[in-house]
């Protein structure tokens, strides 16, 4: 028998002997007790129509209670829950008293649509309990799970009238009121449904994660108000990630002041970002919990995310931090290639050198070779082309192998670069554009000024890349369009607007007829538009639309064109 | 300013757009069949030549309702930088096409004047939250937008066409108090339609809309062309039948509805409905029997299904025919406040113009009223089959066939066809 099995049978077998049901069947609870755990083994073993025998059996030895709920699942399965209602109808009046038959029947009756029954019977329950919560709260969590949130809503205002408030329904409300949209009021139930029982954080970021945007700053307001507990604040920063803000979710968490419970909220907080790929949040959230409650795990996966994040500097700190905690088997594994890849981001080329001659005995000469391509990546962006090569003497690269690709490339071999960047693992816009580019130029093997161009850009120098992407364009007349968009792409990215606009000027006059064309007269109409020129910016559109028609660029230009037209926003 | 080379450009666009463009063509063919890019934009082509007083025609029934407009540069251009299809035709060309619908069930209708159109929508509602003002925009036809103090200070015959913003014209504001009461939406449209009752010296919503609604049933009368969809439809007729009876619910005038109102309906005065029964109950978001969906009353919603669009005689009919062209009969539904008609609560002399097969209920209808003429469109968004309260706005770039979308803009264009004497 399995553990849940046999859970089941004890909380059968247990609620037989308490419920007033069961008073009367205490001499035959031996035998109900067998039948019942015969029905569950039937009902694990999908034997559906001897599971209804056995429960039928429990039910005639006194099992009642269990009987009917065992009798509730199996019809489910079945698609055959009007079976239960003979049974239901029988056993309500004999036992008026007991709750649990009453919410089957309102289960039963609401699921097959017999929704007048179903108020009748809820009536008829109010009657006997009138100062009772219970046919309330089961009636509107049934309407609820058959999401009839306006229905519910009825008979909680009932409960209003009859008891005279909510009090014990509060969930019910909660659920009801983000049902029909009443998202503010909503949050409010919410809210005070975890000053009570802060556990219902994640039935509450459920429930409140449907708001449109419209409606989300009333629920931030309600959550995020002063005063409001725990669970609503830590809710309210859950629902800020699934309303695609982490940063406004950690914004709400970091408020909190250091504490044993905050530090575990941060702990669940940083687990869900990391997940939903938010690296500058996560990367924020594990640094503040090593902060608190220093931790080396925490600090590298803090590390690994300010990387993802593009953040070198907060990396290599975390980095840094994790080593003093660890212990030296783990530094070399865990900890320095993340330093390592930190420093070589950085451009820190010799101290990554450094960290690896450390590191160097522990790992022997064949752990230290993979990491010499790091190396030889910190010295190109350090912009020593030698000591990158020097680098790789003793780990010496595939020919093919994408660093050896963009070595080539920063040296002006062509020839060598067209083959090896095929290769690049996480293809990124600059290993397009420079393999665009050499495609472009395929009986080129050799230039220096592609070869300087794209090292100022891997060095960072975006300023000294465009201009020589520009000189590049005057001697090498077959690729001259292609140059001076990617000198403009990197103007634009800088933003320098009057150098990006005089550069896509070029293109689109003096190479109309290429490629590049029709993106050059779509950055130029945006440039335009960015300065309030909008007649401008609609003559460009609508040149592209008519002189490219082929372009795949022409469905963007009519979509622009049309919000000029209507003044909406663009993105 | 960019480079002009309109001669080669349209040429090359033409090319492109997979059409032959003839140098000396008379006329472009913008056909509606399925060889069409963009349907929508193509309304927009034909009612923007109307606005610069070139005339054209529609041709009803051929190639799904093609439009036959001069040969032009500037048509040619509109035409590319919307990316609607059109093709070149001569006069050799011309001629056969017209033999050919001479034969047929088909008919060339002159469009003559472009038609003045007004929507009545609040003053701050954004285009996607109504499907016409949304296929206006996309189209690019331009109208005027009107509300209340519009519709009851001024002359409204200033205007050809009005479109109808789901509106509930009984003035419960679509039960929408049940769900929405504390939403700051609803509660600033409460607020701004009771201000403008007070301002016309009516007590209550309830009543500044029935005179609204009364305001608009003479607009038709006097000669008007009057669209709804969605709730607008129901409501207006309710409203306007509702002259001299309580309809509304205590919730939004204080007062509970005349229990007798069922038997106190004058439908003399409505277009399209009669013995239709209302809803009594506050709690159940229906207003009446008219509507055979009921999307709002869990216990009756009927699931969607396809409706079709009637064939009618072009050249006897012609304007039902021009509100059913499109390159699909059949098309999927989509719910609305109201989503269709039910047969039996529908006058005699109601035109049908889409049905769905074996249902008792109608999706499209058409009438004349007075010496005007309405059209009723059952439900709120052609591409939003569900469309919930908050749901995004629909982005017509990624439906530009859409064929539901057309029966929109059929309503939009047909005032502007001249009037044939009919073939008795």
């Amino acid at each position: 028998m399995t553990a849940r099995r046999a859970l089941l049978v004890a909380t059968c077998v247990a609620g037989l002997a308490a419920a007033p049901v069961h008073a009367q069947v205490a001499d035959r609870r031996d035998e109900a007790a067998t039948l019942v755990s015969k029905a569950l083994e039937f009902e694990s073993a999908g034997k559906h129509r001897e599971a209804i025998a056995a429960w039928r059996a429990a039910m005639a030895a006194g099992a009642v209670l269990p009987g009917v709920l065992g009798l509730e699942r199996v019809f489910m399965v079945l698609a055959q829950e009007d079976s239960l209602l003979p049974a239901l109808d029988t056993l309500v009046p004999r036992f008026p008293a007991e709750g649990q038959l009453r919410s089957v029947q309102l289960r039963t009756l609401t699921t097959l649509g017999l929704d007048r029954r179903a108020a009748e019977a809820f009536a008829e329950w109010r009657e006997r309990a009138p100062a009772d919560v219970a046919p309330y709260r089961e009636y509107a969590r049934v309407l609820l799970y058959n999401n009839r949130a306006a229905a519910a809503d009825t008979v909680l205002r009932l409960a209003t009238e009859a008891l005279g408030g909510t009090r014990g329904l509060v969930l019910e409300v909660a659920q009801m009121r983000a049902g029909i949209g009443q998202w503010r009021g909503a949050a409010e139930a919410w809210r005070d449904v975890m000053a009570a029982e802060p556990y219902y954080e994640s039935a509450a970021v459920y429930s409140l994660s449907g708001a449109p945007a419209t409606q989300r700053d009333g629920v931030r307001a309600v959550l995020g108000a002063k005063g409001a507990p725990l669970g609503a604040t830590q809710a309210l920063a859950f629902l800020e990630v699934q309303w695609n803000a982490p940063r406004s979710g950690w914004t709400v968490l970091g408020a909190l002041a250091p504490s044993d419970t905050a530090v575990a909220i941060w702990r669940q907080f940083a687990d869900e970002v990391e997940r939903a790929r938010a690296w500058a949040t996560a990367r924020d959230a594990f640094a503040a919990i090593h902060a608190v409650r220093p931790d080396a795990d925490i600090a590298l996966r803090g590390a690994q995310a300010a990387l993802k994040a593009d953040d070198a500097v907060t990396a290599l700190r975390l980095a840094r931090e994790a080593a003093q905690r660890i212990d030296a088997v783990r530094q070399p594994v865990d900890v320095l290639p993340v330093e390592l890849e930190a420093l070589a981001r950085l451009g820190r080329a010799a101290e990554a050198e450094g960290a690896l001659a450390t590191a160097a005995p522990a790992l022997g000469a064949e752990g230290v070779r993979p990491h010499q391509r790091t190396i030889a990546w910190a010295w190109i962006r350090a912009g020593d082309i030698g000591r990158a090569r020097l680098a790789l003497r003793d780990a010496p690269l595939d020919a093919e192998d994408a660093v050896a690709g963009w070595l080539a490339l920063f040296d002006g071999d062509l020839a060598v670069a067209r083959g090896a960047l095929r290769n690049t693992e996480v293809p990124g816009q600059d290993a397009v554009s420079a393999l665009a580019l050499l495609n472009r130029l395929p009986q080129l093997d050799r230039s220096e000024a592609i070869g300087t161009a794209f090292l100022a850009l891997a060095r960072g120098d975006s300023v000294q890349a465009a201009q020589r992407f520009e000189r590049a364009a005057d001697s090498l007349p077959d690729a001259a369009s292609l140059l001076l968009t990617l000198a403009a792409r990197v103007e634009t990215a800088r933003r320098a607007e009057a150098r990006a606009v005089a550069l896509w000027t070029r293109v689109a006059t003096e190479h109309a007829r290429s490629t590049e064309a029709p993106e050059a007269q779509l950055e130029w109409a945006r440039a335009l538009r960015r300065r309030g020129d909008r007649a401008g910016a609609r003559a460009h559109l609508e040149t592209l639309i008519l002189d490219y028609p082929g372009s795949a660029l022409v469905p963007q230009a009519r979509r622009e064109l049309d919000a000029l037209r209507s003044g909406a926003a663009l993105n | 300013m960019p480079r002009s080379l309109p001669s080669v450009r349209l040429a090359v666009a033409a090319l492109l757009l997979g059409v032959a463009a003839p140098a000396g063509a008379q006329h472009l063919l913008v056909p509606m069949d399925d060889a069409q890019a963009n349907h929508l934009k193509a309304y927009g082509l034909a009612f923007g030549a109307l606005k610069d007083d070139i005339r054209s025609e529609w041709l009803l029934n051929y190639r799904g309702g093609s439009f036959l407009l001069p040969d032009l540069p500037s048509l040619r251009r509109a035409a590319a930088l919307a990316g609607v299809t059109f093709e070149g035709a001569d006069a050799a060309r011309v001629d056969a096409l017209r033999r050919e619908i001479a034969e047929g069930n088909m008919d060339a209708v002159p469009l003559e004047k472009a038609p003045r159109i007004a929507v009545y929508t609040p003053p701050d509602s954004p285009p996607w939250d109504d499907a016409v003002t949304l296929a206006l925009v996309y189209a690019g036809i331009e109208y005027t937008k009107i509300w209340d103090d519009d519709v009851l200070d001024t002359d409204l015959s200033q205007f050809d066409w009005i479109h109808l913003h789901h509106e509930d014209f009984t003035g419960q504001q679509n039960k929408l108090f049940l769900g929405f009461r504390d939403a700051p939406w609803f509660v600033q449209a409460r607020d701004r339609d009771l201000g403008t009752a007070r301002k016309h010296g009516l007590a209550d919503i309830p009543a500044l809309k029935k005179q609204v609604a009364d305001r608009l049933r003479a607009f038709v009368e006097r000669g008007g062309f009057l669209f709804a969809m969605c709730g607008a439809t129901e409501t207006l007729e309710l409203a306007v039948g509702a002259r001299n009876v309580d309809i509304a619910g205590p919730f939004s005038d204080g007062t509970p509805m005349d229990p007798d109102a069922d038997a106190k309906m004058d439908w003399t005065r409505t277009f399209a409905v009669q013995g239709a029964h209302l809803e009594f109950a506050a709690g159940v978001n229906a207003m009446s029997d008219i509507d055979g969906h009921q999307v709002n009353v869990p216990s009756r919603r009927q699931p969607l299904g396809t409706f079709t669009l009637f064939g009618f005689s072009a050249k006897f009919d012609p304007v039902a025919t021009m509100l059913v062209q499109d390159h699909r009969t059949v098309i999927g539904d989509y719910y609305g406040v109201t989503t269709s008609f039910v047969r039996k609560v529908l006058k005699p002399g109601v035109t049908v113009l889409a049905h769905e097969e074996g249902a008792p209920w109608v999706k499209y209808i058409h009438g004349t009223y007075g010496r005007g003429s309405w059209t009723y469109l059952g439900g709120h968004d052609p591409e939003d089959p569900q469309h919930n309260i908050g749901a995004p706005p629909t982005d017509l770039a990624l439906h530009p066939n859409s064929p539901g979308y057309r029966l929109i803009l059929n309503n939009v264009l047909f005032p502007a066809a001249k009037k044939k004497p009919l073939k008795t």
